[in-house]
C-alpha cells in the first residue's frame, strides 16, 4: 500500500502534462507503443479492403464491385476495377501492410512498448528521438496514402517497384503516384533508423542491473537483432529510392538501359534491403511466440541459447541471401547457384526454432488462452510458410513457380502469418498496455474462425501456383490454361472475404474491452518477466523501483519454488539459486 | 533498500527527458556506484555510431553502384565526357585530410581542459572544411560548364550524387562543428565534459575518412 | 497438390518435375512430423489439476540432431538442384532453330531469321505472339526487351525467363509433344500486363515444313 502511495506521489507532476502532452506529443514509450498500434491497426483495414477487392476481381472478373460504385473514373468504372487500379490495389496492399502495419505494430509498436518494461529500465534511451520517429512515421503513411488523391492514381509498379516499369512514368502512367511512394518510404526510412538507433542503446545500455543478455526475453532479443538489421538495411533502400527517384525526376539513368543504366541493380539493391526485412518482419513475431508459448506452457522455453542464436545467425546470414529472388533475372546461373546455397543454409535456423518451440510445448501444462492458441496458430502458419520456402530455394523448381500463386502462398503464410503473432501479443499485452482484460471467449471465436479462414484463403494459393497461374495479373480468365483453375479462385475469394469478417469479434473485443469497468491485475498470466511487476497499465517511468535481476525469463515450474512462475526479479532465499541459473 | 538506492542513482525518469544518461561523457570519472550496469561506450556516442554505420551502409549502396556502372563501361569517363580536376581535388584532398587532424589536436585540447586551443582548433577545422566546400563548389561550376550534368548518362549521375552526398555531409558536418564551435567560445566545454566536442569529432573524422575512399574510386579510378 | 501441374513437353521439364516431386515429398514428411506431434504434445500436455510442467532448458543432444537433419537435408536438395540448374542455364545444347523475341508493352515481337540462318538479313520474318517450332528440335530464343522487363513463360515448357532491357538472353528448350502451348507474360510490366500473351505452336516435322513453305515461298 504505501509502496504504492509513494510511486505516485513520485511521478505526480507527469500527470499534470495536459491532454498534447499525453496523448499525442508523448515522450512516453509506452503512450509511444500505443500509438504505433492505432497507426497500424488502421491501415490495416485499409490494406485489408484493398486485398478484399482484389479478390472480388479474380473471382469475378470485370464484373461491378458491390458498394463500390460511388468511386469516380477512371479509377473504377461504375463499380468495375479496370486493371491499372488493379495494379494500383496490390501495390498498396503490400506496401501498407510490410511498411505501414507489420512493422509499426510489430516493431514500433511491441518494440517500444515492450523493451523498456522487459529490460526493466523507465524509458527508452532517447524519449524525443522515439516522439520523432512516430510522428515523423505517421507523415510517411499520409504521403503515402496522399497518393491515392493524386491524378493517375497511386504507384502500379508493384511494392517491388522493378526499374525501368517504375523509373520512367511514361511505362505505368503513373506520375506523382510514384513519386509520393518513393518520397514516403524514403521519409519511413528516416523514421525506422530513429527506431532503431533507440532500441540498440536502449537495450545495450539501460538494462537493469543483473539483466545480462543471456537473461533478456527472446522478444527482446528478437527486437534488437531486428532493430541491427533495419539499421543496416534500410540505408541500402534508401539509396536505391534516392536514385529512382532521380532516374524519375531529374533526368540521371541510373536504371535506364538507353542511358547506359542497369535494370537489375535495382533488383540487387532492393533485394539487399528487401531479405532482411522479411526478418525485420518475422523476428519479432518469432520473439512473442516464443515467450506466449513458454508462458502458458509453464515451461522453460526450450534450448534458450540455440533460440537467441538462431536468430543471430539469421541476421548475418539474411545479408546474402537476396539473389534468390533473382534466378530468372538474366543474373549469372553461377551467382543462382550461390544464392541457393546460402538460402538452404538460413533455412536451417528457421528449423530449430520450430523444433525448439515443439520442444517447449513437450511435457508442459499447456493452457488454451486466446494468446496461446494465436501462438501455435503462427507456428503452424510459418511452419507452412517455412516448408514452401525450400520449394523456390531450388533454383530448377523456382524455374517454374516464380511469379506465379505458389510464392504469392509462401509469403502469406510468412508475412500475413505474422498477424497471428501480432494478435497474440494484443491479447498477450493488451491489459499491460490498457489495463483491461480482453474477453477470453470473443478471442477464442476470433481464432477459430481466422485460423479456418487464414488457411482456407492462402493454402489453395499453392494449388493455383502448381497450375502455373502467374501473379499480379488481373484477370486470370484470359488465359486458357488457367480457366480449369477458375474454381480455386472463387474458393479463395469467398474464404478472403470470411477471413475480413472474421476480424469483427477481435475488433469488437478490441474496442469493448479498452471501456471494460474491470481492472486488469498486475500480472494476470503469472509470467516471469519484468513488465509483469509493473502496473497494469504502468504509469510515467514505469516501475516503482528499477528492478534488479536474479535469473533468466523462463523460470516455469521451477523447482526452487511452490508456484509454476518465478519472476526474473524476485531475491530467493538461498543466494546460490541465482549464481547457479545461468 | 539496496534496490531503491540503485533505482534512484541510475536512472531517473527525469534524466531520460532530458536525454541524459550517467555516463554521458565517455572519458569522464567513472561515478560511483554498481559498476556492473555502467556502459562502456555512453548513449549518446553509442546512438551516434550507430547513426555512422547506417551511413556506411547508404554509401555503400551508392559505391556499390558505381563500381557496377565502372565495371560495365568500356571506357571511362565514357567519350565527349569531361575529364574530372584531379589535381585540383588532390590537394583539396589534402586540405580535408588537414581538417582530420585539426580536429583530433581540437580533441586533444578539449581532453586536457585547454579552451583557447580548443578554439583555435575548431576554428581552423572548419575553416579548412569550409575551403574544401568552396573549391568542391567551383569544380562543381565549371564542371556544368563542360557540359557534365545527371542527365549526361550515368558517368555524371554517379559522379554527382557520390561526390554531392558527400558535400551535402560534410556541410552538415560543418554547420554541427561551427555549432559546437560557438558552444566552446562561450565556454561550454571543460575537461570533465567535453562531449559535444568528442561527438562532433566522430562525424568530422567519419566525413574526412569517407573522402578519400570516394576520391580514389571517382577521380582516380 | 502436384495434380494441378500442367502437362510437361520438354525434354528438361521432366528433371524440374522431379525435383519439384523430392521436395513435396520431404516438405510433405515434415509438415506431418511437426504438425503430428504438435498436435499430441497439445492433447497430452494440456493442463491438468495436480500436474506441473517438466522443468527443463532444454538438450544440447536434440538441438545437434534438428541441426544436423535439416542441414544434410538442404545441402542434399541443393547438390540436386545443382546439376539440372547447370544444364538448363549454363550449358545448352547446340541450336536447331533460332529465333529472337523482343518483348515489349504488350506484346511478343518474334523475329524469324529466315533459311540463311542469320538476323538482320533480307529474308527476316517477323511476327507478333505467334511461335512456330519443331517437334523434338533445339530451340534456342535470343530474348530482348524493347522498354520494361518481362517475363517469357512457357509453363507446359517448364520456361521462364526475364527479358530485360539491354540484354540479350539466351533461352533455349526442346519440346516433345506437337502442339499449341500459351505463352504468357509473367513479369509485371504494366497496365497490360495481364492478357499479354502469345501462342507456342509446336509442329510435327510435315506441318512445320508446310509453314516455312509458306513463309518464305520459292521464288
Ligand atoms: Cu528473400
Ligand atoms: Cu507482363
Amino acid at each position: 500500500m504505501s509502496e504504492a502511495a509513494t510511486a505516485h506521489d513520485a511521478h505526480a507532476h507527469h500527470v499534470e502534462l495536459g491532454f498534447w502532452r499525453t496523448y499525442v506529443f508523448s515522450t512516453d514509450h509506452k503512450m509511444i507503443g500505443r500509438q504505433f498500434l492505432f497507426l497500424g491497426l488502421f491501415m490495416l483495414i485499409i490494406g485489408g479492403l484493398l486485398a478484399m477487392m482484389m479478390r472480388w476481381q479474380l473471382a469475378w472478373p470485370e464484373t461491378e464491385i458491390p458498394l463500390m460504385s460511388w468511386v469516380p473514373e477512371p479509377y473504377m468504372y461504375g463499380g468495375i476495377l479496370p486493371p491499372q487500379t488493379y495494379n494500383a490495389f496490390f501495390t498498396m496492399h503490400a506496401t501498407i501492410m510490410i511498411f505501414f502495419v507489420v512493422m509499426p505494430i510489430m516493431v514500433g509498436c511491441f518494440g517500444n512498448f515492450l523493451i523498456p518494461l522487459m529490460i526493466g529500465t523507465r524509458d527508452m534511451a532517447f524519449p524525443k528521438l522515439n516522439l520523432l520517429s512516430f510522428w515523423v512515421g505517421a507523415v510517411s503513411g499520409v504521403v503515402m496514402l496522399s497518393s491515392f488523391f493524386v491524378p493517375g492514381g497511386p504507384a502500379a509498379s508493384g511494392w517491388t517497384a522493378y526499374a525501368p516499369l517504375s523509373a520512367q512514368a511514361a511505362f505505368t502512367g503513373v506520375e506523382w503516384g510514384q513519386h509520393l511512394w518513393i518520397i514516403s518510404l524514403i521519409i519511413l526510412g528516416i523514421s525506422s533508423l530513429m527506431g532503431s538507433i533507440n532500441y540498440i542503446t536502449t537495450i545495450v545500455n539501460m538494462r537493469a542491473p543483473g539483466m545480462t543478455y543471456f537473461r533478456m526475453p527472446l522478444t527482446i532479443w528478437s527486437l534488437f537483432i531486428t532493430a541491427i538489421l533495419l539499421l543496416l538495411a534500410l540505408p541500402v533502400l534508401t539509396t536505391a529510392l534516392a536514385m529512382l527517384l532521380f532516374d524519375r525526376m531529374f533526368g540521371t539513368s541510373f536504371f535506364l538501359s538507353q542511358g547506359g543504366g542497369e535494370p537489375l541493380l535495382w533488383q540487387h539493391l532492393f533485394w539487399f534491403f528487401g531479405h532482411p526485412e522479411v526478418y525485420v518482419l518475422v523476428l519479432p513475431a518469432m520473439g512473442v511466440t516464443s515467450d506466449i508459448l513458454s508462458t502458458f506452457s509453464r515451461k522453460p522455453i526450450f534450448g534458450y541459447h540455440a533460440m537467441a542464436f538462431s536468430m543471430i545467425s539469421i541476421a548475418f546470414l539474411s545479408f546474402t541471401v537476396w539473389g534468390h529472388h533473382m534466378f530468372i533475372s538474366g543474373m549469372n546461373p553461377l551467382l543462382g547457384t550461390a544464392f541457393m546455397m546460402s538460402t538452404m543454409v538460413i533455412a536451417i535456423p528457421s528449423a530449430i526454432k520450430t523444433f525448439n518451440w515443439l520442444g517447449t510445448l513437450w511435457g508442459g501444462s499447456i493452457r488454451f488462452t486466446s494468446p496461446m492458441l494465436f501462438a501455435l496458430g503462427f507456428v503452424s502458419n510459418f511452419l507452412i510458410g517455412g516448408l514452401s520456402g525450400i520449394f523456390m530455394a531450388s533454383t530448377p523448381v523456382d524455374i517454374f513457380i516464380h511469379d506465379t500463386y505458389y510464392i504469392v502462398a509462401h509469403f502469406h503464410y510468412v508475412v500475413a502469418g505474422i498477424i497471428f503473432a501480432l494478435f497474440a501479443a494484443v491479447y498477450y499485452w493488451f491489459p499491460k498496455m490498457f489495463g483491461r482484460m480482453m474477453n477470453e471467449p470473443l478471442g477464442k471465436i476470433h481464432f477459430v474462425l481466422t485460423y479456418i479462414f487464414f488457411n482456407c484463403a492462402f493454402f489453395p494459393m499453392h494449388f493455383l501456383g502448381v497450375g502455373g497461374h502467374m501473379r499480379r495479373i488481373y484477370n486470370p480468365m484470359q488465359y486458357e490454361f488457367l480457366q480449369p483453375l477458375q474454381g480455386i479462385n472463387v474458393f479463395i475469394t469467398v474464404s478472403a472475404f470470411l477471413l475480413g469478417l472474421s476480424q469483427i469479434p477481435f475488433l469488437v473485443n478490441f474496442i469493448g474491452s479498452l471501456f471494460a469497468k474491470k481492472r486488469a491485475e498486475k500480472n494476470p498470466w503469472q509470467a516471469n518477466t519484468l513488465e509483469w511487476t509493473a502496473a497494469s497499465p504502468p504509469p510515467h517511468g514505469n516501475f516503482d523501483a528499477v528492478p534488479v535481476v536474479y535469473r533468466g525469463a523462463y523460470e516455469y515450474s521451477s523447482p526452487e519454488v511452490k508456484e509454476d512462475w518465478l519472476p526474473q526479479d524476485r531475491q530467493l532465499a538461498t543466494t546460490s539459486t541465482a549464481a547457479r541459473l545461468h | 533498500m539496496v534496490r531503491e538506492a540503485v533505482a534512484r542513482r541510475l536512472i531517473e525518469p527525469e534524466v531520460a527527458e532530458e536525454l541524459r544518461t550517467p555516463a554521458l561523457g565517455g572519458g569522464e570519472e567513472p561515478p560511483t556506484g554498481v559498476t556492473s550496469t555502467q556502459p562502456a561506450v555512453s548513449n549518446a556516442r553509442l546512438a551516434l555510431l550507430m547513426f555512422l554505420a547506417a551511413e556506411v551502409m547508404f554509401f555503400a549502396g551508392l559505391i556499390g553502384a558505381f563500381i557496377v556502372f565502372r565495371l560495365a563501361s568500356p571506357a571511362w569517363p565514357p567519350p565527349f565526357q569531361p575529364r574530372l580536376p584531379v589535381g585540383v581535388t588532390a590537394i583539396n584532398t589534402v586540405i580535408l585530410l588537414l581538417s582530420g587532424l585539426t580536429m583530433r589536436l581540437a580533441l586533444m585540447a578539449a581532453r586536457r581542459g585547454k579552451p583557447t586551443r580548443l578554439v583555435q582548433w575548431l576554428s581552423i577545422t572548419a575553416l579548412l572544411g569550409t575551403v574544401f566546400l568552396g573549391i568542391q563548389g567551383y569544380e562543381w561550376l565549371r564542371l556544368i560548364g563542360f557540359g557534365l550534368t545527371l542527365s549526361s548518362g550515368v558517368y555524371g549521375a554517379t559522379f554527382y550524387t557520390l561526390i554531392g552526398c558527400h558535400a551535402v555531409h560534410v556541410f552538415g558536418a560543418a554547420v554541427w562543428l561551427i555549432a559546437v564551435l560557438l558552444q566552446a567560445r562561450r565556454g561550454r566545454f571543460s575537461e570533465r565534459s567535453y562531449a559535444g566536442v568528442q561527438l562532433c569529432a566522430m562525424y568530422w573524422t567519419f566525413v574526412v575518412g569517407l573522402w578519400p575512399v570516394l576520391y580514389g574510386l571517382v577521380y582516380l579510378s | 497438390m502436384m495434380s494441378w501441374l500442367p502437362e510437361n513437353v520438354s525434354t528438361f521439364g521432366g528433371e524440374i518435375d522431379y525435383l519439384f516431386y523430392v521436395i513435396y515429398y520431404i516438405t510433405g514428411a515434415a509438415f506431418i512430423l511437426v504438425t503430428v506431434l504438435m498436435i499430441l504434445f497439445l492433447i497430452l500436455y494440456r493442463q491438468r489439476e495436480g500436474r506441473r510442467a517438466t522443468y527443463t532448458h532444454g538438450s544440447t543432444a536434440l538441438e545437434i540432431t534438428w541441426t544436423v537433419i535439416p542441414a544434410i537435408v538442404f545441402v542434399g536438395l541443393s547438390f540436386a538442384s545443382v546439376s539440372s540448374w547447370g544444364k538448363i542455364k549454363s550449358h545448352p545444347p547446340p541450336p536447331d532453330v533460332q529465333l529472337q523475341v523482343t518483348a515489349k508493352q504488350f506484346n511478343w515481337e518474334i523475329l524469324y531469321p529466315g533459311p540463311d540462318g542469320k538476323f538482320g538479313t533480307e529474308d527476316d520474318l517477323q511476327a507478333e505472339n505467334d511461335i512456330y517450332v519443331p517437334v523434338n528440335k533445339v530451340v534456342h530464343v535470343i530474348l530482348k526487351s524493347k522498354d520494361v522487363i518481362h517475363s517469357f513463360f512457357l509453363p507446359h515448357l517448364r520456361v521462364k525467363q526475364d527479358s530485360v532491357p539491354g540484354r540479350d538472353i539466351l533461352v533455349w528448350f526442346q519440346a516433345v509433344k506437337p502442339g499449341k502451348y500459351e505463352l504468357p507474360c509473367a513479369e509485371l510490366c504494366g497496365f497490360g500486363h495481364s492478357g499479354m500473351r502469345g501462342w507456342l505452336h509446336v509442329h510435327t516435322p510435315e506441318e512445320y515444313a508446310k509453314w516455312v513453305e509458306e513463309s518464305w515461298p520459292r521464288k
